[in-house]
């Protein structure tokens, strides 16, 4: 092996980077789209409708994602690295809105245009917000299953991030929702992190040490799988389990019934509708200061829709979710 | 230091080994204990076998890593090569639709990122800290980029018979753990090349001169650490019923915890498999307990670090004696 | 730094390009590489923010450092960066001074260093072994203090602190440069820098000359854990808030910049400017893949090839100069 020679080495330096060199600039504008890991399909899902989106509308995307999942210091330097850049838009959703706040206003003074997308990133003078209300979503997707159940039942809650905004919205709405019912006792509530792993492996134990569980909330999709997973292994066929997002594979689930609903909250959709307002705002358009995409529930009634690959679906345009 | 007397603590006569061994077991057995008087059903057998399955995907994780150690080396890369090879094995599955092309998928990827480590390690002189780090950063980077986002789902049910079918009544992962277990404790007691790995270990440059052909028994240590990275991936893959790019990487520190809290020295040369099996159920069982027991979450990290000292604190006030002797 | 080709081709020929380590080299071809991409990669705002990021960084790899030239080694320095992060921000909130908050983050992250140190140099435990634990302790209090949350709105002297510049240089690169050279001065022109470079050649040749080497071994981790514990004012300065496992990770990024610089784990070789050298080549590998918006996947996988690169070129290097 004589690859050891430092000429190789330049060689290998200079193929990698080549790899990597940028696309060459394309006519319209940049934008620079971050997203918080390249785990979780949700985030596909935005970087996908922000792309169609862009292509219609002529402009360039690139995409920023942390090496490591929702790593909040390499975030940061993301920010400040795409800020030496220039480019004419950024999407931004904040991976810690509290820790990216400084970096964040700074941009904005510095004459960068951003949009505050996904999840709400704080009190900085954004463009304009586009997202889906959390709280709703929580509280819809609960009242599903307290609906489901009856009205009466023993339920688990499988809870996202602790501290992120999703996370703990989501949780303020399925305690509100609780609330209404009062003959549905809510056994436990613990955080999943939105992971598959720690959903089943919470779910496991929680079915250790709960004879009767009638129903589970689940504040993302992949711990409801998980927690889905779990289940069946444990012989228990008839907890009813909702979540919310909507991947294609949650979909299926769905399709197949060993879900009972999800409140949609769409990635594509909020990618789709965060590129236009934010293109339209540069190019002179007034912007509107949020955009709250509502969030149907997705059943066995309705789900073909969301089956369709992120590709081939067709993004919409802000007009249809701003309030005339 | 003399050869002889570091084989012979290999030899039948294992009993400070056994000692530390069966410390670990009275601590399970005392923390188990514990939990029953509070929740009784916390013994129930389903529970027990609940937390085994748990272990014993950790333990699968941290079995081959177990002798990268045991011969002096390290294995940072684990976590990610199960990543690979589970998305690999994943998409192999999806499209042929027969699972043992996902078997072979998942065996061969594993088994190649061992063996490149290896090659790194032994050939280009690098030190296996960096090298399985660097090839850590490699593995995952490849995922990310074969997987560009997506999950891959729904496995055959042949396929996920793996990972939550029952033989006898008990969990089939808890069988391969066992499989695993006997393997590598016969590979590490009962062989020369497991005599040499120790001999590796304890001290390098004596093996060397001892004629013993270390950089093919040390390749063949990393490949046996990347082909069980390469079998634990079958098994995630068949429980969680789904690939995805980040399954490997919060495993990789909670396996080296269950190595080390398992009684091997990181500075190779001792400890055994069936310590890894016990350190996997230790840190398991205090999860599964804490999570009975309803304490938060966000004390989980501080309980394993804790036991993490308290195991080689343990292991320090028991051993003192022979390692100022040696 | 001129003409580092020469030294590619002629290795052996001067005594100072032989010691440029590879990361040294990378960086020097990456810095081309990067300013023909695109030549806003050199200009005056984003060498800053490669000096910030850069600086964050060397607070841990310059401990790391020593911690690694005695063959040790502390995976709890990130869970640490965390915990004292949290444990100013909350003291700030309940009232107490800046100065009162950041001493307790120094008590405590002196405790934990002692901790360390005496677990390693008097009981002689694996370094690796005893980090991991009290990182899980570290990591465990700060998140049962904050219950997960991140930690926001104290006072804003501390984002004012970072932000702030002395003459034309950012507080932060001004802090690593003094830290720089205090530690240069403490391992080079003093006896106990001397010790420290002792004890992993020979700890035991240090004690029988008499010397008190555990005491210097623990002061090693007490100064290492120090200086994480202060070192978090800057990152909780830059967020404007603390966040319970921020620093997580950050251990392993700061050994890999030790070892890039041609650190070794064993028998203490190793030099500090290496850290510099190593800090830098990962902030401008990261920041130059921002810059030209490279795919994160790839990212991901340079970095890996940079550091086995990095490793290779000093391989080369011994073994031509040989």
């Amino acid at each position: 092996m004589r690859t050891t020679r430092p000429r190789r080495c330049v060689l290998a330096a200079i193929i990698c980077s080549t790899l990597s060199s940028p696309a060459a600039w394309a006519d319209g504008e940049v934008i620079a789209a971050f997203t918080k890991n390249q785990v979780d399909p949700h985030f596909e899902g935005v970087r996908a409708g922000v792309a169609q989106m862009a292509q219609r509308m002529n402009a360039t995307v690139k995409n920023y994602t942390p090496t490591k999942p929702n790593n909040i210091t390499e975030g940061m330097s993301q920010l400040e690295d795409v800020g030496v850049t220039k480019p004419n838009l950024m999407l931004f959703m904040p991976i810690d809105a509290k820790a990216q706040l400084p970096t964040i206003k700074r941009l904005i003074d510095s004459g960068l245009p951003i949009i505050n997308y996904n999840d709400r990133g704080g009190d900085a003078p954004f463009l304009s917000f586009i997202g889906q209300d959390d709280y709703k979503l929580g509280y819809d997707i609960a009242k599903t299953l307290f609906d489901h159940l009856g009205g009466k039942g023993n339920v688990v809650i499988l809870e996202g991030v602790k501290g992120s905004t999703t996370g703990d919205e989501r949780k303020r709405g399925f305690d509100a929702a609780a609330k209404d019912y009062p003959n549905i006792k809510i056994l436990a509530s613990q955080p999943t992190n939105f992971q598959r792993l720690l959903g089943m492996q919470t779910m496991e134990n929680l079915i250790q040490q709960f004879s009767t569980i009638d129903g589970v909330i689940a504040a993302a999709d992949a711990s409801a799988l998980g927690a889905i997973e779990a289940l069946n292994a444990a012989g228990r066929k008839n907890v009813a389990v909702v979540s919310i997002n909507g991947v294609p594979e949650a979909v299926e689930a769905v399709k197949a019934g060993s879900l009972l609903a999800i409140a949609e909250f769409d990635g594509f959709k909020i990618g789709c509708v965060a590129t236009a307002v934010g293109l339209n705002a540069i190019r002179g358009q007034s912007a509107p200061k949020q955009v709250t995409i509502p969030g149907a529930i997705i059943t066995k009634a309705n789900y073909a829709p969301w089956l369709i690959p992120y590709k081939d679906r067709t993004c919409p345009t802000p007009d249809a979710y701003i309030a005339k | 230091m003399t050869i002889p007397a570091t084989l012979d603590t290999r030899s039948p006569s294992l009993s400070p080994d056994a000692l530390a061994l069966l410390g670990r077991l009275i601590l399970i057995v005392l923390i188990a204990g514990a939990l029953t008087a509070v929740d009784p059903g916390f013994a129930s057998v389903s529970n027990l076998l609940n937390m085994l399955r748990q272990a014993s995907l950790l333990f699968l994780v941290a079995s081959g890593l177990t002798l990268v150690i045991i011969g002096g080396g390290l294995d940072l890369s684990v976590g990610s090569n199960l990543t690979l090879s589970a998305c690999l094995a994943a998409a192999a599955i999806k499209t042929t639709g027969n699972p043992w092309y996902g078997v072979a998928v998942a065996v061969t990827s594993g088994t190649l990122i061992g063996f490149t480590n290896g090659l790194m390690i032994n050939r280009l002189r690098l030190p296996p800290f960096l090298a399985t780090f660097g090839m850590l950063w490699v593995a995952q980077g490849a995922a990310y980029w074969f997987m560009a986002g997506q999950t891959i789902y729904g496995m055959p049910m042949s396929f996920r018979y793996f990972g939550t079918g029952f033989f006898l009544g008990v969990p089939l992962p808890i069988w391969i753990t066992l499989v695993v277990c006997v393997v590598c404790s016969i590979i590490l007691h009962r062989t020369t090349f497991g005599r040499e790995a120790y001999f590796m270990g304890a001290n390098q440059t004596a093996a060397l001169l001892s004629g013993i052909a270390v950089e093919r028994r040390r390749l063949l240590l990393y490949v046996l650490s990347g082909l069980t990275a390469g079998i634990a991936a079958l098994v995630y893959l068949a429980r969680l019923n789904a690939a995805e790019p980040g399954i490997g990487e919060p495993l990789l520190l909670p396996a080296i915890a269950a190595v080390l809290v398992g009684g091997t020295s990181l500075f190779g040369g001792s400890g055994n498999i069936v310590g890894t099996v016990l350190g996997a159920i230790l840190l398991t069982i205090i999860v599964n307990g804490l999570n009975l027991l309803n304490v938060a979450a966000t004390w989980h990290p501080f309980v394993n670090g804790a036991v993490v000292l308290i195991a080689i604190l343990a292991d320090f006030i028991v051993s003192r004696r022979r390692s100022e002797s040696g | 730094m001129t003409a580092p080709t020469q030294s590619q081709q002629r290795p052996g020929a001067g005594q100072f390009f032989s010691a440029i380590p590879g990361a040294g080299i990378l960086l020097i071809l990456m810095l081309a590489l990067f300013t023909i991409a695109n030549p806003r990669f050199v200009s005056q705002t984003n060498l800053v923010n490669v000096g910030l990021q850069a600086s964050l960084l060397l607070m841990i790899a310059l401990p790391m450092t020593l911690i690694i030239l005695t063959e040790g080694l502390d995976l709890s320095a990130g869970a640490l960066l965390g915990l004292s992060g949290v444990i100013v921000a909350e003291a700030l909130l309940a009232g107490w001074s800046v100065f009162a908050a950041c001493a307790m983050a120094f008590a405590i992250s002196t405790a934990f260093g002692a901790l360390n140190g005496v677990l390693i140099a008097y009981l002689t435990l694996p370094a690796f072994v005893v980090t991991l634990g009290t990182m899980g302790l570290m990591q465990g209090i700060a998140l049962v203090m904050t219950n997960g949350d991140p930690v926001g709105g104290f006072t804003p002297a501390i984002e004012t602190f970072y932000r702030s510049q002395l003459w034309i240089f950012p507080m932060p690169i001004v802090v690593a440069v003094a830290l720089y050279a205090a530690l240069w001065l403490l391992l080079y022109r003093t006896r106990l820098g001397n010790y420290v470079i002792a004890i992993g050649g020979n700890k035991d040749a240090l004690r029988l000359a008499g010397i008190r080497a555990n005491l210097v071994h623990l002061a090693v981790y007490v100064l290492g854990s120090a200086i994480v514990g202060l070192s978090a004012v800057l990152l909780i300065g830059r967020t404007n808030s603390a966040h319970p496992t921020v620093g997580i990770g950050m251990e392993f990024e700061a050994i890999a910049a030790v070892v890039l610089g041609g650190t070794s784990f064993e028998k203490g070789q190793g030099w500090l400017f290496g850290a510099v050298l190593g800090a830098l080549a990962i902030t401008v590998l990261r920041n130059g893949l921002n810059i030209l918006s490279v795919d994160s996947s790839l990212q991901v996988v340079c970095i890996g090839i940079l550091l086995i690169l990095a490793l290779l070129i000093d391989r080369a290097r011994k073994h031509y100069s040989r």
